[in-house]
């Protein structure tokens, strides 16, 4: 039974509507025409994290918006996973520096992260394997053959 | 238009000097030094002679800080600089946020950044920060916040009315495009008072360009407005080759006008598919999309990047562009030219939008002039103001195009307005390719270490979103002493209170996305 | 054979077999048409839609419905929480009620109800009773505004939904749902009666809160309207009262004015449901090209253009009849 649910919440990872920056476009991206996340059954993004699975930190965090983030991972129900897509969520990306006083140096110091993908910003086929991933995570097993390591 | 401001700045400020300033070096051809009661008599003047205020920032000297004011006018090219210094243990300047509107908002941000406080300001509240933050960032040394300051930093609270219902629209939500919240004041359907709150995304671009030499500094404008990237790049290399004397070859000149231009339809083609989507309907993104990731090819092949270009160099490009490239543009552009006609069909033919937009949002001329609305929105409004027209750069000077204005300033001319400049922008594209010859790409030396001379410089480029100014302070280090960035989405943010008034919720979704926000850029 | 009819027909165990077909074909129904309508979606917007989750992502729907089951129930602070359950409960009722009465072929009827019509528009209006409960009971202010224009959208619409079927049942002297599909034996009520065929599918599609009249749960304006604050399976009951609805108010109007069941060659049922279906994909057809109308806009269209023009519609009709 378990092993069932797991493959259906696999298959059907329900983003909420929530881009913090640059990468946002990117995730947009990934939905429209020519990536659609929607083949994989993750194209309803929920714009109430209520309905969502799956949040995407799609960018910055600052300080400011940190204690936003935080209640809206409380507002999605378990289980919910989470994807740092881009530097900025993985670790404060290219805005790090001394004396900065405003960013949240990676997200997962607020939140668990299940995937990470790095980039700046990724591509949209970077979020698309960041989802196999999260697939892979969740049932065990790959969606497709994986990228092949060429160094 | 210079000479008779300077010869009635006299005959107004008999005792002052009049600086008469280099416009090709400095951006600006007027400076004067005030005293803090000439202020308000100063900007009266600007006001009553139809300038408007472009930019209003701070310096910290360490001796004292300087505010900056730029006033300009839409009408011919004529920029003024006026400053006034103050003391930097308690600072205090007098407010001019009663003659002009944006002022109320830049005062703001000088107020939390630098400490300074503004007599006669309605409202000292945190714009961008909050009170997490301790010192004030923008100050050369470590200023730490009074307890005073804090609590009137913190004033704000938008619940404190009973009698009527406020909602919080973002920093999550669907129709902000991001992380803008705005606070809205509802009578039941109506909106009685919008409020926006900034910030969410303050990522402190100017405090790092402070920390950064010029070139380490390069990639972040690509950040700053992701949608206009390159026009971002644009606007700082020319700035800084300004600065510093580069004289950029002509084949370098071209393709930068190229790539800016195919970016700037593609900002726009997103804005078309995301307003459509504010609206309800979700079909033309996809069709938006479709475009804009052909034209992502085009650019991706020469830049090696799809959204946070950083292609310009101080000196030329940072790689030549190949046959492939032009041959992709000229075909992108033979197919956009075909794709109007479909977009009139789904979009601008549709009766729903135009009911929903037709006299929504109507921006004023006089409204449009106090806040400093600047691009398409300032277009729509009749204004047919251009920095590519009004201050050529690049080779902008060698082209031949519109600039297409509206007539009513409603959220449906905006479409129009944005729809027409994609057109004007192919237009550009067709021309340079036109003139495209052969030749480097990049000056023989480019500078290893940029040295710029001492002084200020203030440049303007036109964004997808309107006026973008950078306003350098050097002190002939390798690192800017302070960059501030005058950024067209928050001019234009600034009308929305006054256009969301009396209209329905629905209205002010219109409305928000008919002033096309990019909110990282007006965080920074 | 026969055996089985005589079963079927004493009251209980019809009535039964009824509701549970009816309760199977709500579930199956609702599957079929999130699929259909990601597919439609996408197929609209130059993508491909659902398409790894088993074949052309016919096992999407599934493991959506899996999914929702799986997952926790939220139960925000400060709900009311009696109110916030019964919400997502409500608003079948008018869904059950509805398949009651509706004739999917000559004999597949749970119950020919004489009032048949009047059953099925007196309980839907439960349904703006449920949304009201849920934006009520949520304590959220966005999914306050939703259940309150959803409130105002059905007061305005139901009027100009009733008024036009009024000019058909005048035509059949029945409100019973078989009688209007045998009087159309000859000729469809479409034919007869086009303007209240327009009316009355405009009214229908604004009575389901779909685009362009889904002001309740608009989602650039109100995040997600009245079922903003529900998650888990109580937001999956709202999704299936959706697309029930649709096929409800699809099949009345095929029922009234597209000749019900009756068609060549094919079995009544056959028919019906492709009548039906096809109705539900002009609907996702609307959905995925127009924006949204605003609210007084919405409002606007009932009271000043439709409510009018089926009186006159009515007039007409009466007329004529009369004549």
């Amino acid at each position: 039974m378990d092993k069932v649910l797991d493959l259906a919440r696999a298959n059907s990872l329900w983003p909420v509507t929530f881009g913090l920056a640059c990468c946002a476009i990117e995730m947009m991206s990934a939905a429209m025409s020519r990536f659609d996340i929607d083949r994989f059954g993750a194209g309803v993004f929920r714009p109430s994290p209520r309905q969502a699975d799956l949040m995407i930190v799609s960018g910055t965090v600052t300080k400011k918006m940190a204690p936003v983030l935080l209640t809206l991972y409380d507002q999605m129900p378990s289980p919910k996973w989470v994807i740092a897509m881009g530097n900025c969520a993985i670790s404060g990306g290219p805005f790090v520096f001394e004396g900065q006083y405003n960013l949240i140096e990676g997200v997962d110091k607020l939140i668990p992260v299940d995937v990470y993908v790095p980039g700046c910003p990724p591509r949209p086929e970077g979020l698309l394997e960041g989802f196999l991933k999260l697939e892979e995570k969740i049932t065990g097993t790959r969606r497709f053959p994986g990228p092949v390591e060429r160094w | 238009m210079v000479d008779k401001v300077q010869a009635e700045l006299k005959s107004a400020f008999s005792d002052l000097t009049i600086h008469e300033e280099s416009y090709p070096e400095c951006g600006y051809h007027l400076s004067l030094d005030l005293a803090a009661g000439d202020l308000e008599k100063a900007a009266r003047f600007f006001d009553d002679r139809r300038f408007y205020l472009a930019v209003e920032l701070c310096v910290d000297y360490r001796e004292y800080l300087e505010i900056v004011y730029i006033f300009s006018i839409h009408s011919s090219l004529c920029k003024v600089k006026v400053t006034l210094k103050i003391d930097p243990v308690n600072p205090v300047a007098p407010t001019l946020s009663k003659v002009f509107d944006c002022a109320w908002w830049y005062e703001r941000e000088i107020h939390e950044f630098y400490g300074v406080r503004f007599d006669g300001h309605s409202d000292m509240t945190y714009l961008f920060l909050h009170d997490g933050i301790d010192v004030y960032p923008l100050r050369k040394e470590k200023v730490l916040v009074a307890e005073a300051d804090r609590l009137e930093l913190n004033s704000f609270s938008p619940e404190q009315r009973e009698d009527s219902l406020s909602i919080n629209m973002g920093p999550q939500h669907p129709s902000t495009h991001g992380v803008l919240r705005v606070v809205l004041r509802m009578d039941g359907e109506y909106i009685e008072d919008a409020y926006p709150v900034l910030g969410y995304l303050h990522r402190m671009q100017e405090k790092m360009a402070e920390n950064r030499t010029y070139q380490q500094f390069l990639p972040n404008t690509g950040r700053m407005d992701y949608l206009g990237a390159m026009s971002y790049n644009l606007g700082y290399v020319t700035a800084v080759e300004r600065l510093v004397g580069i004289d950029v070859p002509a084949r370098a000149h071209y393709v930068r006008m190229i790539a800016t231009e195919l970016n700037r339809i593609a900002s726009h083609l997103l804005w078309v598919g995301a307003y459509l989507a504010d609206l309800g309907g979700l079909s033309p993104f996809l069709y938006a999309f479709d475009d804009r990731e052909n034209l992502l090819d085009v650019l991706e092949a020469v830049t090696g990047s799809r959204l946070t270009y950083c292609y310009f160099r101080f000196g030329g490009l940072y790689n030549d562009v190949d046959d492939a490239f032009v041959a992709g543009t000229k075909a992108f552009v033979a197919r956009m030219r075909g794709r109007f006609a479909l977009y009139e069909k789904l979009v601008g033919g549709n009766v729903i939008f135009i009911n929903r937009t037709r006299g929504i949002g109507v921006i004023e001329r006089e409204l449009a002039r106090k806040c400093a609305v600047c691009g398409p929105v300032l277009r729509g409004a009749g204004i047919g103001m251009d920095f590519r027209k009004a201050e050529p750069y690049a080779a902008y000077a060698e082209m031949n195009f519109e600039i297409p204005t509206g007539r009513n300033g409603d959220a449906l001319d905006m479409y129009h307005i944005r729809i027409r400049e994609m057109e004007t922008s192919l237009d550009i594209i067709d021309q340079s390719l036109a003139r495209l010859s052969d030749g480097p790409f990049m000056v023989e030396k480019p500078p290893k270490k940029l040295k710029p001379r001492k002084g200020d410089l203030y440049h303007t480029v036109e964004t997808p979103r309107g006026e973008l100014g950078i306003y350098i302070v050097s002190d002939e280090s390798d690192k800017p002493y302070r960059m501030k960035w005058r950024v067209p989405s928050f001019s234009n943010l600034m009308a929305f209170p006054e256009l969301a008034k009396g209209n329905l919720l629905s209205d002010a979704v219109a409305i928000l996305g008919s002033l096309d926000l990019v909110i990282p850029e007006i965080d920074r | 054979m026969e055996q089985i009819l005589k079963i079927l027909d004493i009251e209980g165990v019809r009535l039964a077999v009824g509701l549970l077909a009816v309760f199977l074909f709500v579930v199956v129904n609702a599957l079929i048409l999130t699929w259909a309508e990601r597919k439609v979606a996408g197929h609209m917007q130059l993508r491909i839609g659902p398409k790894e989750v088993g074949p052309y992502g016919l096992i999407q729907p599934l493991a959506d419905a899996m999914k929702l089951l799986g997952k926790e129930i939220i139960t925000p602070r400060n709900v009311d929480k009696p109110i916030f359950y019964l919400g997502p409960i409500m608003i079948f009722i008018p869904v059950l009620v509805a398949f009651v009465v509706i004739p999917f072929d000559s004999y597949l009827q749970v119950r020919d109800i004489n009032v048949g019509i009047l059953v099925i528009l007196a309980f839907s209006s439960f349904t703006v009773l449920s949304i009201l409960m849920a934006g009520w009971g949520s304590n959220n202010k966005y999914s306050l505004i939703g259940s309150i224009r959803s409130i105002a959208q059905s007061v305005a619409y139901e009027i100009p939904l009733l008024l036009s079927l009024l000019a058909v049942i005048m035509m059949t002297n029945s409100l019973s749902l078989k009688d209007v599909v045998v009087a159309q034996k000859g000729i469809w009520f479409i034919f007869l009666q086009p303007v209240a065929f327009i009316i009355y599918f405009i009214a229908a599609v604004a009575e389901t809160n779909r685009t362009p009249f889904d002001l309740p749960e608009a989602e650039s304006e109100l995040v997600a309207g009245y079922h903003t604050e529900y998650s888990g399976m109580m937001f999956a009951l709202f999704f299936l009262a959706e697309y029930t609805n649709m096929f409800i108010v699809s099949a009345i109007t095929v029922t009234f004015f597209l000749g019900g069941y009756q068609g060549p060659f094919l079995p009544g049922i056959v028919w019906f449901l492709l009548k039906s279906y096809f109705l539900v994909f002009v609907m996702m057809w609307f959905r995925w090209t127009f924006p949204r109308v605003r609210f007084d806009q919405l409002l606007n269209i009932s009271w000043k253009a439709l409510i009018p023009l089926s009186f006159i519609n009515l007039l007409v009709t009466g007329g004529l009849l009369k004549l």
